[in-house]
């Protein structure tokens, strides 16, 4: 892994934090953990969770004001943790303070809006990651590894399923607001589109999606996503997305991916001990290696050496925007959408 | 009637050259069954005929009969088990079932809906049992979980992803979504009793070297809402798998109240030593259940389950999926089905 190329008597980049929500915390334990970087900063629209986030975290500096805070000559780099449909503007901001971003997925809610922040970063010369996490997870990593050592040849078909209940709070929430989160497809659904695009080392031509409204039919997103893509080598995926399993207990991920000369399993139940208890049955998970401080070292890499190959590129991060808006378009037409139509005829 | 059914053994031909569940599958399957002693054999084209030359002697019966009408025309025949070459399948079907006799018909019954169609009307017509080969969905894992189901246990299914992934063995000419995909089909419908109303569906060729599929990726779209996806093929040979067996057969069903997860490579006792390690189990395997399901289906004078109709309905799916795959679209199917 490459190491940061700067003299040993240079401060460690200054990081800042903004939006204060729950995947922030973890992003700041990453940043907590690590001596390649330090927290500089929390902003959020709202001063109340700003200032509690900033003492939480030692009491750092906290301002409602973006601006305010890019402003400030500590801040190299910011992790933006703010609701999707904020993402292009916060990126555009970001990147015409001369900041390096590692942008929350999805980078943004629409393909010509994600073009124009990777088109932004490349002319302000500085570094835009999406955190497409699953790919930093020891799971991810270890399909990863056996697909790329060859151990069951060309991968051509891949299942990936990540099932489970509601998580998200009341009729209230961002998420549930196609307009502000994109839908599930660009929320969540990125997740698998892009970590399948990434083990089949092929590049997607359409996608055939089918959504389910389980929780309410009131629903204006679907809690469950069934995506199918195809590729210009061969291959294809089926991904599930679910959050309107039932009992919502559930939590569940299955792999498959067969390959020309074999097939690799990640079985549902593979993953943990089993625990029963008085209270019911339950699976222990293993001690794993936690993915956000992998993917801040990925990202902090990229910083330091912006020319060394990224473990995330700008354009991994259009083409999974571009996955996602295929996914809630097929689902809307109920018919294949080709990335070619989202891509707008051109391919990143 | 007796209690024994006496079995004319009527062809031995599949999709492929090699293909002979005549001999592979239903014989043993008959020879061990109390309820049937197998008593004529006979073919329908030259090598058929070779074939059931040889096997008479072998079995000590008599010589085969000249032609079909004759052999259909034996008293002592009370089941045909057609195996006869898929493209005059049904015309054999329908000439057993005019004779007055029962049939077990090998997968596919027919290639076309519309064979099959014409097969189911004449098992309707003449009220004889038309049992299509669709023995998987007699697996003990999947027995149980169509009455699991069945009961509610998941409350109403939502979902079902299906794997049905055989290793090695001789591809089929026909391609696997002609040859497999009958096999997974049957099971959903069987799982949920609801009728595919849609179908999307892409075949890959992956693995063989021959220009037929061997990879079909089928998205139903069912009565009720409900929605399946089955992923079904040949790979390569896997060294944990014997020839032709099945790498990967499963079934997780989603419903309002719960979930299921079906792997018919289970129950299994797990051998593991030098070489490759492999499973074992004990007790009646699904050709077996399936022949339990004939003779009771005789015995009771009603239709089997599966029926020749399902077997038209699984034939429109599969058309429906060729359509689809060249179309790069989905099809609908007709709103009456064929039942």
């Amino acid at each position: 892994m490459a190491r940061h190329s700067v003299i040993e008597d240079t401060p460690p980049p200054g990081v800042l934090i903004v939006g204060a929500g729950f995947i922030a915390d973890h992003h700041g334990a990453a940043l907590r953990a690590t001596p390649r970087a330090r927290l500089a900063g929390i902003v959020d629209v709202d001063a109340g969770r700003a200032s509690a986030a900033a003492t939480a975290a030692g009491g750092v500096a906290w301002s409602t004001d973006l601006g305010e805070a890019l402003a400030r000559p500590d801040v190299d780099a910011v992790i933006v943790c703010t609701p999707n449909m904020t993402h292009e503007p916060i990126a555009l901001q970001v990147a015409a303070a001369g900041k390096h971003l590692l942008m929350e997925k999805p980078l943004t809610i629409t393909v010509p809006s994600a073009r124009a922040v990777v088109e932004a970063f490349d002319a302000a010369g500085t570094v835009v990651m999406a955190a497409h996490t699953h790919r930093f997870y020891d799971y991810g990593r270890a399909v990863d590894d056996a697909i790329a050592g060859g151990a069951i040849g060309r991968p051509v078909f891949a299942r990936l399923a990540m099932l489970g209940g509601w998580i998200w709070p009341d009729w209230r929430a961002w998420v549930l607001d196609p307009a502000k989160s994109g839908g599930h497809a660009l929320h969540n659904g990125v997740h698998l589109l892009d970590l399948v695009s990434w083990w089949l080392r092929d590049e997607p031509v359409s996608v055939y999606a089918r959504g389910r409204k389980r929780t309410a039919e009131e629903l204006r997103i679907h809690d469950y996503l069934e995506m199918h893509v195809e590729y210009a080598g061969g291959a294809s995926a089926v991904c599930e997305m679910s959050r309107g399993h039932r009992p919502s207990t559930i939590d569940r991920r299955d792999v498959l991916v067969a390959g020309t000369d074999g097939v690799l399993q990640l079985p549902a139940e593979g993953w943990g001990s089993p625990l029963v208890t008085e209270s019911g049955a339950s699976l222990l998970p293993p001690q794993a290696a936690n993915g956000f401080a992998v993917q801040l070292d990925a990202w902090l890499d990229a910083i330091a050496d912006p020319a060394a190959e990224r473990a995330m590129t700008p354009a991994d991060a259009v083409r999974a925007v571009a996955l996602g808006v295929a996914t809630e378009l097929s689902i809307e037409r109920a018919e294949p959408v080709t990335l070619d139509e989202v891509m707008g005829g051109v391919l990143a | 009637m007796s209690d024994t059914l006496g079995v004319l053994l009527l062809g031995f031909a599949g999709l492929g050259p090699d293909q002979d569940h005549q001999q592979d599958m239903y014989l043993p399957a008959f020879s061990t069954h109390d309820g049937f002693e197998v008593v004529a054999v006979a073919g329908d084209d030259a090598a058929g005929r070779t074939t059931a030359e040889r096997l008479a002697g072998k079995l000590g019966l008599p010589a085969p009969a000249a032609d079909l009408a004759t052999a259909l025309a034996d008293p002592a025949v009370d089941v045909v088990s057609v195996c006869v070459s898929p493209e005059r399948r049904a015309d054999a079907v329908i000439a057993a079932l005019r004779a007055g006799k029962h049939v077990l018909a090998d997968k596919p019954l027919a290639l076309t809906a519309a064979d099959a169609a014409r097969v189911a009307a004449v098992a309707a017509e003449t009220g004889l049992v038309c049992l299509p080969a669709h023995h998987q969905r007699f697996h003990p894992m999947i027995g149980a979980a169509r009455g699991a189901v069945a009961a509610g246990k998941v409350g109403l299914p939502w979902n079902v992803q299906a794997d049905f992934l055989v290793a090695g063995g001789t591809p089929s000419p026909a391609g696997e979504l002609a040859n497999f995909a009958v096999y997974p089909i049957d099971v959903v419908l069987a799982l949920t009793g609801q009728r595919v109303r849609r179908v999307f569906a892409r075949l890959s060729t992956h693995w063989s070297d021959g220009g037929a599929d061997d990879h079909a990726l089928l998205f139903l779209d069912h009565d009720n809402g409900l929605t399946s996806t089955i992923s079904v093929g040949r790979t390569r040979e896997l060294a944990d798998t014997p020839p032709a067996g099945l790498a990967l057969h499963r079934y997780r069903v989603s419903g309002s109240h719960g979930v299921l997860d079906i792997d018919a490579s289970r129950p299994a006792v797990v051998l593991r030593r030098a070489e490759a390690s492999s499973h074992t189990w004990h007790g009646a395997g699904t050709v077996d259940r399936l022949l339990d399901e004939l003779r009771a289906a005789i015995a009771a004078g009603r239709p089997s389950a599966p029926s020749a109709a399902d077997a038209v309905h699984i034939a429109e799916i599969v058309d429906a999926a060729r359509t689809s795959a060249a179309s790069g679209t989905p099809v609908e199917l007709s709103q009456e089905g064929s039942r």
